[in-house]
């Protein structure tokens, strides 16, 4: 057990790696700090996890790797953003040990609960699962976007997929951040949402990424 | 202006946009500054020297700040006075309706560490709809006095000037996390120490704020400042996620807890006018009769009660004159000089006070109306899906619209543009076409006298040409980054009929010194090149032009000389020969879409050059103005020979 953990942590880091395109043996031992283990690369490279470039400077996933790879990450971070939204609180303790227990299938559920999220709260990227591709637009899905809320609906956001920082902050500034209450004024012709008695016209982009829980019908 | 004095304190009045600055700033001074229910109202800093409790102050009203992390040119120039002059008192305009918002800023200012007072405005409304906000505790949360006021009727300022005596520097309880505030340390560690608010600034680096390189490269120099960015860019990568993400999250974690603590709601809350008439107007249904009803008001107005008055000021005040002088004036020099059909008293003085002048006092006070009321953002969000097949996504709509009181306000507005292109097209698009406040009250007081369907063709035609015109830019240019529309939309009010009269009187009087000494100057020079043959010379060499391709008759050379100088006066001229029964229908209507095409003001065009620079503002005009002879010639012809007008 403790030896899939050190592997999945290696695998983790060398995503994270993967996204900030680097693949130095440097970089993974710097990363890793103390939790570093020649053992576990060994590991990795007999499964044919990863692959070791000339000299053994670099490292990367191979393909099998970086499925795998993807799988624990997508689960980190979807558990981040789980604790995050419905629990409301720090998410770092209990999301860490997360990925290393969820099977694929529970991690697809939580995805579809949360309606698919982007972005960790972090803000970093959540690989896309199959679920994702398949039902983007899945009628269980318990977080929608704005621009799924019908005239007059009020929804409380969830959460914000926040690619830039200019838009985090202009957002921020009127107050539309998770657990704000919103109320969706008009769609047509531009999109007006209220959020802390204020009426903010927004362009269809900005509302797809404002994620809100789903309201119950009626409301 | 800007140097320190130590006797002189220096209050800086600062604000998201709409929390009643200018109001507050006025009831400071007793100096007007422009406001209005609308973005963008003020631009500039502005300064005035007053006394105030027995001590002299320098009193700054400044364009609307968000939060110090910028987004926008206009901000900076906000950021800039608070960072390089470190005002002595910060007064932070709030509007009691968008408490939240309006705390980002707080704390912002609050991390500065500048003595404050909050002027909490228009508690008026907030009471009316049943919501109450303890203000004393709030001032013991943030730790500096709270003063509730209603600006708009100075009440409250006696309150807020004894405050500003008691400005302290606020509280916050606001901790970011270990990583987050040794990061800030780090980069402070790393600046020069003799530089102000470091902590703040290391925070804004951190939370990436691209706006902040020139003031570093100014107060620490290039390579310190490329240090500072390196050291940086090491501490966002060390920080596993996004930073400004926990830093708002803390944040807006303080605000909704301080804000559940001061503010009290009644169980039902009472909506009022203002949501009912923001959300009628902006309906993609119920919208358009009330934009039609509006235009219709304007017609009505200039021209059954502007041109009325018009008329009859001019039988009352220059006939007497007319006669006293013709009686009197033996010479025929110097009786052609004052009264002749160039004289400075006709073209210059009578043109500017009894024709145009009480035209655009009426208008003005009904735009005033719609400026105040909050119509015009709300505008926008009607006009969007339209103006996006021209290139203008959403930012640009606003500066666009508010060209329709000032073309020169609305291109410097363009400031806050992000996106180049975007940008251009705005700026174009406002000089080509849309008339200002004044532009569209004399033109309808022109065209009024022949009937609401020429104002119909008239405007339908700029319509089709301006969104023609639009649609070529957008195709032509190179796309750029896409910026995000967000746009706050101000609550909509009823009008104050005191801030109404009081703001088309310092526009009138603002007319009047920059437009008189024009009218009159364009007189002497029509008088002049008149005596001296050169207008007969001009006359003769366009003719081919003015008579034949625009069909007009030969004296409209007098019009175009005028259009040249002012607006204005080429206006006042066109409604006296149109009154004198020297323009037809299709000539009619043909001079007043040319001259509404033509770049207007001097300041329009160099408001063009400050966003645009020489060439590209060159660019714009000569195209414009090319555009506009091509196109009243074309019109001419299709009104006479295939509409048989």
């Amino acid at each position: 057990m403790e030896k899939k953990h050190d592997n999945d942590e290696c695998l983790e880091n060398l995503w994270k790696m993967k996204e900030e395109n680097q693949s130095s043996m440097a970089t993974l031992k710097s990363m890793m700090g103390d939790d570093y283990k020649p053992d576990v690369v060994k590991d990795l490279l007999s499964k044919e996890l990863v692959a070791l470039g000339a000299e053994e400077t670099t490292i990367t996933l191979t393909p099998r790797g970086e499925e795998l790879a993807k799988q624990l990450i997508r689960s980190h971070r979807l558990a981040e953003r789980m604790v995050h939204d419905v629990l409301g609180g720090e998410f770092e303790a209990g999301a860490c040990e997360f990925e290393h227990i969820a099977n694929p299938g529970l991690v697809n559920s939580i995805c579809t609960l949360l309606g698919h999220p982007r972005e960790c709260p972090h803000g970093l990227p959540i690989p896309m699962g199959r679920c994702c591709e398949e039902a983007r637009k899945v009628a269980e899905s318990t977080v929608i976007p704005v621009t799924e809320l019908k005239v007059g609906q009020t929804a409380r956001v969830a959460y914000i997929n926040c690619r830039n920082d200019n838009r985090l902050h202009k957002l921020d500034n009127l107050q539309v951040k998770p657990s704000a209450v919103i109320k969706l004024h008009q769609i047509y012709p531009t999109i007006v949402i209220e959020c802390e008695n204020a009426d903010i016209a927004i362009d269809e982009s900005v509302a797809r990424d404002i994620c809100v829980w789903k309201p119950q019908t009626g409301t | 202006m800007t140097t320190k004095n130590s006797f002189i304190k220096k209050i800086a009045v600062v604000g998201r946009p709409n929390t009643g600055k200018s109001l507050v700033f006025s009831c400071l001074t007793r100096k007007y500054s422009m406001s209005g229910n609308l973005p963008f109202t003020t631009l500039a800093l502005k300064r005035v020297m007053c006394r105030m409790n027995d001590e002299a102050y320098e009193i700054v009203d400044t364009p609307a700040l968000n939060s110090l992390y910028i987004q926008s040119e206009e901000e900076i120039i906000v950021r800039d006075l608070l960072l390089s002059e470190k005002p002595d008192v910060i007064i932070q305009c709030v509007d009691a309706n968008r408490i939240k918002q309006s705390l980002v800023l707080t704390i912002d200012l609050i991390e500065l560490g500048i003595p404050m007072v909050m002027s909490l405005n228009a508690v008026d409304e907030t009471a009316r709809k049943g919501v109450w906000i303890d203000s004393e505790r709030l001032s013991h949360i943030l730790g500096i006095p709270v003063v509730e006021m209603v600006a708009i009727n100075g009440h409250g300022v006696n309150e807020l000037k004894n405050a500003v005596v008691r400005a302290r520097k606020g509280r916050s309880t606001i901790r970011y996390g270990d990583v987050i505030e040794n990061s800030i340390s780090s980069i402070v560690d790393k600046m020069p120490r003799e530089m102000l608010f470091r902590k703040k600034i290391a925070m804004l680096l951190l939370q990436h704020d691209s706006f902040l390189t020139p003031y570093l490269i100014t107060n620490c120099g290039q390579k310190n400042t490329d240090h500072l960015i390196q050291h940086t860019q090491l501490q966002r990568q060390n920080y596993a996620g996004n930073i400004n993400l926990q830093i708002n999250s803390r944040r807006d974690k303080w605000i909704d807890e301080t804000v559940d603590e001061v503010v009290k709601k009644q169980r039902i809350l009472l909506g009022g006018f203002s949501r009912k008439a923001s959300r009628i107007s902006r309906h993609p249904v119920f919208g358009v009769p009330v934009l039609l009803g509006i235009l219709y008001a304007l017609f009505f107005t200039v021209v059954h009660v502007a041109n009325k008055l018009a008329l009859l000021l001019n039988d009352l005040c220059w006939l007497p004159v007319q006669n006293i002088i013709s009686k009197n004036v033996t010479s025929v020099f110097w009786n052609d000089f004052l009264i002749g059909h160039y004289g400075i008293l006709t073209l210059g003085l009578s043109n500017a006070i009894l024709t145009v002048l009480p035209i655009l006092g009426i208008f003005f006070i009904l735009f005033n109306v719609l400026e105040d009321s909050g119509y015009i953002p709300n505008l926008c969000v009607l006009l969007r899906r339209l103006s996006s097949k021209i290139g203008v996504t959403g930012n640009a709509l606003l500066p666009i619209t508010l060209a329709f009181g000032c073309k020169t306000m609305a291109t410097l507005t363009t400031m806050s543009l992000r996106s180049r292109k975007e940008k251009f097209i705005a700026v174009y698009l406002i000089a080509f076409g849309i008339p200002c406040a004044a532009q569209m009250a004399l033109n309808m007081s022109i065209l009024g006298n022949m009937g609401f369907t020429a104002i119909a063709i008239t405007f339908s035609i700029l319509g089709l040409l301006w969104i023609t015109i639009g649609m070529i830019l957008n195709l032509i240019l190179k796309n750029d980054e896409k910026v995000d529309f967000i746009q706050e939309l101000p609550p909509m009010r009823l009008p104050h009929i005191k801030a109404i009269l009081k703001k088309t009187f310092y526009k009138l009087r603002l007319f009047l010194e920059e437009a008189l000494p024009i009218f009159i100057g364009a007189a002497l020079l029509m008088f002049t090149i008149d005596r001296i043959g050169l207008l007969d010379m001009l006359k003769n060499a366009l003719r081919p032009v003015i008579t034949g391709y625009l069909g007009f008759p030969l004296q409209m050379v007098d019009v175009l000389v005028l259009l040249m100088a002012k607006h204005e006066a080429a206006a006042g001229l066109l409604i006296k020969m149109v009154a004198r029964g020297e323009l037809n229908y299709v000539q009619c209507i043909v001079a007043v879409t040319l001259t509404m095409m033509f770049v207007p003001c001097l300041a329009n065009i160099m408001a063009m050059i400050k966003e645009q620079g020489v060439k590209k503002a060159l660019v714009m005009i000569l195209s414009i103005n090319c555009t506009a002879i091509a196109v009243a010639g074309g019109l001419n012809w299709f009104l006479v020979h295939v509409a048989g007008l």
